[in-house]
């Protein structure tokens, strides 16, 4: 018969088992014939035929089972009859797909934040194509493009179809009642082209208006359109208001265009021809390019070193200290995560692994009680095949309906993720679509196969035994080496989770403990809004800035206020700048790298960080175009330890940063603070006594009581002497800090979630798998007893069994935690991967829990009657 | 089960041989028929259980060595009738060889001992 006719014999089984039946009753009619004519009465003949025959039931069901290949019509009966099966050990049932329902919804939703963070492309048309520039300077860690390098770039090179540049800052929007901050991007000509994405309204900027003096135009995000103008349909006649102008609107750009970064609502063109922007010394632009199809980064990055050198050639100073440097767009758009999501899909992974090594210990010990079952089918004539079917039919029953809720609990999960994880990269472009919906019916399939091999394999090897005398009891090993090698293998993974959980929290610890060389608490900080227009006149910009600050002294409840630059004291930002020594000039062996930081004289009190040496600076005079002509200079003291101690006091040595030839004078040295984040040592530092580097610096004022009850009082003060700015960026500096710390406190949490699942998870298999074995065993405990045994010695005895195990487990888990102890590199705090009391504390954990797992069967093993035992059978 | 009526139990794997050569011998039967006739043939010494007969029947169309169809008996009833294959006749000859050289060996073994 032909696999055609075997699937029709599936699909018309009805009639088959019609036609077997005819069969049969045929030859039970000629059986009677011959019997009556034997001399038998008709009604003794039928009754004969029929019992000759044999159970008519089973004789049509055995015809049939040779006529239906087990396959097909052996999948929808093994379903069934799962489902019946699986009705009649509720118990059983639930845990299983309870287990698999969070191993595989964990694991679904780490999947999902990994996929829409690492893997997926950025939100662009051939996304991969895209590159971030920088240039590169000696011992600076400045990046941004000078608009003529942009240019010279953009003309010599190969590789790009077009390379872009932008700046970003933020400004008040003053069309409505309040000002409001709105961030915007200045862009040079080709952003859009770069992106390969067009407005979804209007137009992009024509080149006029990316000329000085050029007609003003914007383009506005789609978030802008309509939260502030109601998605207004005539948005292309509006305008948006900036310092006083209007700007009409051209375009509304589609909403999966969030650029640079998701803050951003205005795009503005950048003048790239204004005289200004001529010198080949500014820093403005950030670069982003489009490769032409084809050109590999390699390809790229070896173009424009060539141009870059045929540039140093050309004009010497200052293009000879400039390189570039190439990235792909997406790890900027990444940063630092990528680590971390790694590390905690691996530990989902692996508590899935942990919950499938369970069920299948639990489908072992169910198998072993399904022995008789399985015998008295082989007995029956079932294939070895078709009895693996039967028990991967209930694995993937269960899976499938565990990987169904599983997945309800990820969509969940993912949403519990995005408001847990808001200040995280792409994490707004996490979802539960048909992606994930794929990759967790993968995994369901996978789990499913996992879980059901090893039972499967087990049952297609029992022997066809005619289920008569023998019974299971007898027939079972005592030891279950591999149910035990299941165990220890979820203990010693759990031991490995918890290890790594254990040590991110006790950095956490650690952290909190950390004395950051300033204070921390009890300080708010904010910014307002400023255009870089502004530094056109400094001397002006500084003086607003002072006289803000002046401002926020008078208000009540406020101890002390200061600017900085760029950074938040702990909120991890670098900005490495070279510096010369005056004093030493010419002893080229001498080079001075350290943290830049411009801050105003007040800074150094409001943080509390102690003046050791020296006195306060003091802000001097700011040249018109910004250019500092004396200045004061504060350093820490491991600058001074590291740079300055060959020099009996620090104080009245010159500084001169980047060869600029203006250097500032050391007047003070400071305790050392942890500015470039809680979790770095501080490095050497050297404070520029200037509040107001740029027209948007950080606020930070110490409040006398809880910083964010301040904020109204701000507010209004603000209101009242900046009318035309808006605050924004309000927050307490101790949480700022915190925030920086999200993903790791994340991954710290999840992990400690994870790794406990995965050690319960573990202690319920103990506890199973010996529970099983007593089982087992209950004659010969019985028998003992009888003999006079003592309880205790049969507790210790069971005890004993968990507890070797555990112990293996235990040493095999340290082993695997201490060889992957690279994986937390970088995530650790003031404690070692390989902290002895850390991972003493694991073990000690792991097993108590464990003797608690195993101590209740051993109980209950020394609390059996040995008479109810012994007279059993 | 039914093991109170079949006094000889046909050696296990001998029951296709002789369906086989039934067939062979007499074209076209239906599986009562292919029952009365090996017990006919071998003089009451065989006989088929009936519990065995059906499930082999239906195993050897599937191994494609006989072919089945329904028809009407003599009597005018309904029955299904198996004829052999060209496969099936290969088959035949397989295990002809094979039970020959069986018996050869038993009864070799016999007569030495």
């Amino acid at each position: 018969m032909s696999w055609l006719g075997r699937l029709a014999n599936v699909l018309r089984a009805g009639k088959l088992e019609r036609e077997i039946r005819r069969e049969l009753e045929f030859h039970a009619a000629e059986r009677a014939d011959e019997l009556r004519a034997a001399g038998l009465s008709a009604e003794e003949a039928s009754r004969r035929a029929r019992v000759q025959l044999g159970n008519p039931l089973l004789q049509a069901e055995r015809t049939r089972d040779a006529d239906v290949s087990a396959w097909a019509d052996g999948a929808v009966r093994n379903l069934r009859h799962a489902v019946r099966r699986l009705g009649h050990a509720p118990g059983f049932a639930l845990t299983v797909i309870a287990t698999l329902a969070l191993g595989i919804g964990a694991n679904t939703a780490v999947f999902s934040a990994l996929d829409a963070v690492l893997l997926r492309p950025l939100p662009f048309p051939e996304a991969d194509r895209l590159v971030r520039l920088m240039q590169k300077q000696a011992e600076s860690s400045e990046t941004s493009i000078a608009p003529v390098r942009l240019r010279d770039w953009n003309q010599l090179n190969s590789s790009f179809r077009v390379i872009s540049g932008y700046f970003v800052e933020d400004v008040s929007e003053t069309s409505g009642d309040l000002p409001e901050r709105v961030r915007r991007a200045f862009v040079t000509p080709g952003i859009l082209e770069a992106f390969g994405v067009s407005p979804a309204q209007g137009r992009g900027f024509r080149d006029e208006e990316h000329r000085f003096g050029g007609p003003p135009a914007a383009l506005v995000s789609d978030r802008y359109w309509r939260a502030r103008l109601g998605a207004s349909p005539d948005v292309l006649a509006r305008s948006v208001r900036i310092a006083g102008k209007a700007v009409p609107i051209v375009g509304v750009m589609p909403a999966s265009f969030r650029f640079p970064d998701r803050e951003v609502d205005l795009w503005f063109p950048s003048p790239v021809d204004a005289k200004f922007a001529q010198s080949r010394k500014s820093t403005w632009y950030s670069g982003v390019g489009r490769l032409r199809p084809g050109v590999t980064l390699e390809q790229a990055r070896a173009d424009l070193a060539a141009v870059q050198s045929r540039l140093a050639e050309q004009y010497p100073d200052p293009d000879r200290t400039i390189g570039v440097e190439l990235s792909p767009l997406k790890d900027q758009a990444i940063g630092g995560v990528g680590h971390s999501l790694w590390l905690l899909f691996g530990a989902v992974s692996v508590l899935l692994l942990i919950a499938c090594t369970n069920i299948v210990a639990l489908f072992l010990a169910r198998g072993a009680s399904r022995r008789q079952e399985i015998a008295l089918r082989l007995s029956l004539g079932a294939s070895r095949t078709a009895i693996a079917g039967l028990v991967l039919a209930e694995t993937l029953l269960l899976a499938v309906v565990g990987g169904g809720l599983g997945l309800l609990i990820a969509g969940v999960a993912t949403a519990a993720l995005r408001s847990l994880g808001a200040e995280l990269p792409r994490v707004d472009e996490i979802v539960v679509d048909g992606r994930i919906l794929a990759y967790c019916s993968a995994s369901t399939l996978g789990v499913a196969l996992v879980c059901g091999l090893l039972p499967a394999l087990r049952a297609m090897r029992e022997k066809s035994r005619v289920a008569s005398g023998e019974s299971a009891r007898t027939q079972v090993s005592a030891r279950q080496p591999l149910q035990w090698t299941l165990v220890g293998a979820q203990v010693a993974l759990s031991v490995t989770l918890l290890a790594a959980a254990a040590l991110l929290a006790r950095s956490f610890h650690e952290l909190a403990r950390v004395e950051p060389g300033f204070d921390k608490s009890r300080v708010l900080s904010f910014r307002m809004s400023g255009s870089w227009n502004e530094t056109a006149d400094y001397p002006a910009l500084v003086a607003r800035v002072d006289r803000t600050l002046q401002a926020l002294r008078g208000l009540p409840g406020v101890e002390a206020a200061a600017s900085s630059g760029w950074t938040l004291p702990g909120v991890p930002v670098e900005y490495e700048s070279s510096f010369e020594l005056v004093e030493a000039r010419g002893d080229v062996g001498r080079r001075i790298v350290a943290d830049a930081r411009s801050v105003s004289p007040e800074y150094f009190d409001t943080m509390r960080i102690p003046l050791l040496d020296g006195e306060r600076c003091t802000q001097r005079a700011v040249g018109p175009r910004g250019a500092l002509v004396e200045w004061d200079a504060v350093v820490n003291r491991a600058f001074a330890a590291r740079y300055l101690s060959d020099f009996p006091s620090a104080i009245g040595l010159h500084l001169d940063p980047e060869k600029s030839g203006r250097p500032g004078r050391v007047v003070g040295v400071v305790g050392d603070a942890r500015e470039r984040g809680i979790d770095r040592d501080p490095v050497p530092t050297v404070y520029t006594c200037l509040g107001a580097p740029n027209p948007t610096p950080y606020f930070v004022l110490r409040t006398s009581a809880e910083p964010l009850a301040m904020v109204r009082a701000v507010r209004a003060k603000m209101k009242e002497i900046e009318p035309q700015r808006s605050v924004h960026d309000v927050g307490a500096l101790d949480e700022r800090i915190d925030a920086a710390y999200t993903m790791r406190r994340l991954l710290t949490l999840l992990l400690l979630l994870f790794s406990l699942s995965a050690l319960s998870l573990a202690c319920v298999g103990l506890y199973g798998t010996l529970s099983y074995a007593i089982g087992l065993r209950r004659r010969e405990v019985g028998l003992r007893m009888a003999l006079g045994a003592l309880r205790g010695d049969i507790v210790r005895q069971f005890l004993g069994q968990g507890l070797r195990v555990v112990g293996f487990a235990c040493a095999s888990g340290i082993v695997l935690a201490l060889a992957l102890r690279r994986v937390l590199a970088g995530l650790l705090f003031g404690v070692s991967a390989t902290d002895a009391s850390t991972l003493a504390f694991v073990v000690a954990l792991v097993v108590v829990t464990a003797a608690l797992a195993s101590l209740v069967p051993a109980v209950r093993a020394a609390r059996l009657d040995p008479m109810r035992v012994l007279r059993e059978d | 089960m039914s093991s109170a009526l079949s006094k000889n139990d046909i050696l296990q794997g001998t029951l296709s041989l002789l369906v086989l050569k039934t067939l062979a011998s007499q074209k076209r039967l239906h599986g009562y028929a292919i029952t009365t006739h090996i017990q006919s043939v071998s003089d009451e010494l065989l006989r088929v259980e009936e519990g065995s007969l059906y499930p082999a029947l239906h195993r050897m169309e599937q191994l494609g060595w006989l072919r089945s169809e329904w028809g009407t008996t003599d009597k005018k009833r309904e029955a299904r009738f198996y004829s052999l294959t060209a496969k099936g006749r290969k088959q035949l000859e397989l295990e002809e060889e094979s039970w020959s050289r069986l018996t050869e060996g038993v009864g070799r073994v016999l007569r030495y001992a």
